[in-house]
């Protein structure tokens, strides 16, 4: 046998391997990357902290000064994405006191057993860094949702970013032209803002439609339409909104900003935050609604065939250039509500600069494995690491940048099995065994010798 | 096992490696501050040094939000964090930084500073006309804290609002630029054809902080010669040199001479098309030909504009107990807030008779013979 042959033999076993592993298995791998991505971060951390100069050292090991600390990044990118429920002091060193002895005193976790407390005092979960978490998480579920519908259906929609664009516009201008002649109060919240939901979902939906029907129809790649659409929607909604709807009181590319009770308040966590619990419970019960629909419905069965095996499906009656347009319209739709939410929760208007939301989406979706309840974790793990990032910007002197290839390591090292996996799924066929496929061919000619 | 001797020996080679790195920590001693003002003088290392965090034994506490171009843009934020730079080493001011990557971030950076109880921020500055909205939140939500702004106004009391007559330093370099396109003229890596009346801006957005600049330029290029062309394109960003390339490259191919810009980090790239084409180019917020020194042989001139200046103040302001808040600061060329600096290498080259007519148009604006429109024609 060639070498050429052995290589891809060894390949297939290792992604059929990955395709078949179970999901505890999954996790166990997710939260092995994620300990290695740590470890090669502090790697790199370790080395620009000896090139970087600065007088003090941050940290010494094997007897070499350091300017930044590994563990205290680490430390504060995680502790700090939640508003420091651990105490910072810990950090300190000399956690277990060393003058501790059964004797002294009782066995107990913030007794003489260790020098300082091992929880902040007086923390609240409702604070500032929990908000901008849960903030950024809320708006990646709809991006990864848009992106995961879209995987499942066979199609790789790489623009929700432009939807998402195109949606948050639609919602700025449609609550902004409502807000005159609607009542003020609970009552125009209760109008103005599901009604910007919707615009934003239509709008989203309707923009994912020409990619969709460029792909049934004229057979045009969904991944370079969708490309090329995302720059077409910043283009056009800038024009638009320098052009025709800008805030004449602004310097900034912006709309007019929407009266606050037209916005998604923050409700319990502090004011400011730009970030509503409703918004989270409405993503959540979007996630659960996609998931059934998926799973469990018609639709959703000719969604997934489609994507799984076209020629099935249309042999099943699944109407395929249809289905394509419709699952563009629904990924487009997510994407749109995703706009809308960031229009509604954190900006109060549309403004140039739309973060980049539904490019991290694919992410997203790649790291939930394309499940809708994947995303929640996922998105979580993107907040985390977005919100401990500025607290690292702000508590340590470790430059923004090094921040963003740490986070960076830790998105790649999850993020890569389940991407294998992805593309496992359509290049091996699990049902063929490897040991199997030997047994046969041996049998066969075996067969023909005799 | 091969493995483990390769992990081994990676391991020691790895740390022999970082243990043989120039950088690194300068060990507590006596030399530190020599060693800090060495490795701050030199502009590369400052970026990667560590920041003064902000201690609670020092009398002023400032934290810095920059504008969305980021440090090392050579242009605005690093003139901000010139005078930031220089408050701590004269006034006894120590403090922190912020660079926020979106708008969105604006409110958290601000908030981040005006809520911490340790170190007590006595002043967060806001560095650009884009934090206005966010910190119209901010400042109202924190009456007690003093802010201040650069670039646009806010009326509230706890803000001090700096803004500065671009338009004004804009039509000196306009000048200079209708003046020397004009002529022969070859300095530098740089030349003027003499024939071709073609000069162009490059603004970040098209909005109207950027649209003074332009305005000036344009208006100091028609005071020379009404017959130039100038061509002014925006490139949508403060921070993609690369389309700051494209459109300067385009330009001078068109026949432009000249290219000034006030598009921050985008600039950049408008130098580096200087420097292919052998044009010129005229630089912006900082005196570029210093700040950027590659390119200094490209660099006619920069319309400096004084974020230093608008910082310092108004730190020294709080740190005398006379903090301006709900007072709007106009720095133009007569405050020194805005002025047409030549470049370090060519600035000698230019004729001195454009000179004194750019200096005679100087004084014309004090006067206010020359009014300058702040609004594109």
């Amino acid at each position: 046998m060639s070498a050429g042959t052995d290589a891809r033999r060894t390949v297939e076993s290792l992604l059929r391997r990955l395709v078949a592993l179970s999901g505890v298995e999954r996790l166990l791998i997710s939260l092995a990357a994620l300990v290695l991505a740590i470890l090669v971060g502090a790697g790199i951390i370790l080395t620009s902290g000896r090139v970087a100069t600065c007088t003090q050292a941050a940290a010494v090991y094997f007897g070499l000064g350091f300017c930044y600390d590994p563990l205290e990044v680490y430390f504060v990118l995680f502790n700090g994405a939640f508003g420091q429920p651990f105490n910072p002091g810990i950090m300190a060193g000399n956690l277990v006191n060393p003058t501790w002895s059964p004797f002294t005193g009782p066995l107990t976790f913030t007794g003489p057993l260790l020098t300082t407390a091992l929880f902040t005092a007086g923390w609240n979960p409702l604070n500032f860094s929990v908000a901008l978490t849960l903030k950024e998480t809320t708006l990646l579920i709809f991006t990864g949702l848009s992106v995961a519908v879209a995987f499942r259906a066979g199609l790789f929609n790489i623009g929700t970013q432009g939807q998402l664009v195109v949606g948050g516009l639609v919602t700025a201008l449609v609550v902004g032209s409502l807000v005159p002649v609607l009542p003020g109060g609970l009552a125009g919240a209760l109008l103005l803002v599901p009604v910007g939901v919707l615009s934003g979902a239509v709008a989203g939906g309707l923009y994912a439609a020409i990619p969709g029907a460029l792909k049934a129809y004229a057979d045009a790649n969904e991944v370079i339409t969708t490309i090329m659409l995302n720059f077409i929607a910043a283009q056009l909604a800038f024009v638009a909104v320098s052009e025709f709807f800008r805030n004449p009181e602004s310097q900034v590319v912006e709309t007019a900003p929407l009266p606050g009770y037209a916005t998604l308040s923050s409700v319990v966590f502090p004011q400011g935050s730009d970030f509503s619990l409703f918004a989270l419970a409405f993503a959540l019960v979007l996630v659960g609604v996609i998931w059934f629909f998926l799973e469990r419905t018609s639709y959703g069965y000719d969604l997934r065939t489609s994507g799984i095996q076209p020629e099935a499906a249309e042999y099943g009656g699944v109407d395929a250039k249809r289905t394509v347009v419709t699952s563009m319209m629904f990924s487009g739709a997510l994407g749109g509500i995703g706009g809308a939410v960031w229009v509604l929760m954190v900006m109060g208007k549309w403004q140039t600069g739309v973060p980049a939301l539904g490019f991290d989406g694919i992410t997203v979706s790649i790291l939930a494995g394309n499940n809708p309840l994947g995303t929640i974790p996922a998105a979580l793990l993107f907040g985390t690491l977005k919100s401990g990032s500025l607290a690292v910007q702000f508590e340590t002197g470790v430059p923004k940048q090094l921040v963003g290839v740490l986070r960076g390591l830790i998105i790649l090292f999850v993020a890569m099995p389940e991407f294998f996996r992805a593309i496992g799924t359509n290049v091996v066929d699990l049902d063929a065994d490897d040991s199997k496929a030997v047994a046969t061919d041996g049998g066969v000619t075996g067969g023909d010798d005799e | 096992m091969d493995r483990r001797k390769f992990l081994k020996a990676t391991g020691v080679a790895g740390i022999a490696g970082l243990a043989g790195c120039s950088g690194g920590p300068t060990e507590s001693g006596s030399t530190a501050t020599e060693e800090s003002a060495e490795s701050t003088s030199e502009s590369t290392e400052a970026e990667t040094t560590q920041e003064s965090t902000a201690s609670a034994d020092s009398e002023v506490n400032v934290g810095m939000v920059y504008a969305l171009g980021g440090l090392g843009d050579k242009s605005f934020n690093d003139a901000a964090k010139r005078g930031i730079e220089r408050a701590e080493s004269e006034l006894n001011v120590s403090y922190n930084e912020g660079q926020p990557s979106a708008a969105e971030e604006f409110p958290t950076f601000q908030r981040r500073f005006a809520q911490s109880q340790n170190p007590d921020y006595d002043l967060v500055c806001c560095i650009g006309f884009a934090q206005k909205s966010a910190l119209q939140e901010t400042s109202k939500n924190f009456p007690d804290q003093k802010f201040m702004l650069v670039d646009e106004q806010i009326e509230r009391d706890n803000v001090a609002s700096y803004v500065f007559k671009e338009e004004q330093g804009s039509f000196l370099v306009g000048h200079l630029a209708g003046l020397l396109t004009n002529q022969q003229f070859e300095a530098g890596a740089g030349s003027t054809s003499g024939d071709s009346k073609k000069v162009g801006f490059v603004g970040g957005f098209e909005v109207p902080l950027i649209q003074k600049f332009q305005a000036g330029f344009t208006a100091g290029v028609e005071h020379a010669d009404e017959n130039i062309e100038v061509t002014s394109a925006f490139a949508g960003s403060f921070s993609d040199s690369a389309q700051g390339k494209e459109i300067a490259t385009s330009m001078y191919e068109d026949g432009a001479d000249i290219v000034y810009h006030a598009a921050g980090g985008t600039g950049l790239g408008v130098f580096q098309a200087a420097q292919e084409q052998g044009k010129f180019a005229i630089g912006v917020d900082s005196d570029q030909s210093q700040t950027d020194p590659n390119y200094a042989d490209v660099i006619l001139a920069s319309m400096v504009k004084r974020v230093e200046t608008a910082v310092y103040t108004s730190v020294e302001n709080v740190a005398e107990d006379s903090y301006n808040g709900g007072e709007l600061t106009t720095l133009g060329l007569e405050q020194d807030g805005v002025a047409c600096v030549y470049g370090q290498e060519l600035g000698s080259e230019i004729p001195e008779d454009v000179k004194s007519s750019v200096a005679e148009s100087r004084q014309a604006i004090i006067d206010g013979d020359i009014s300058v429109p702040t609004e594109p024609q």
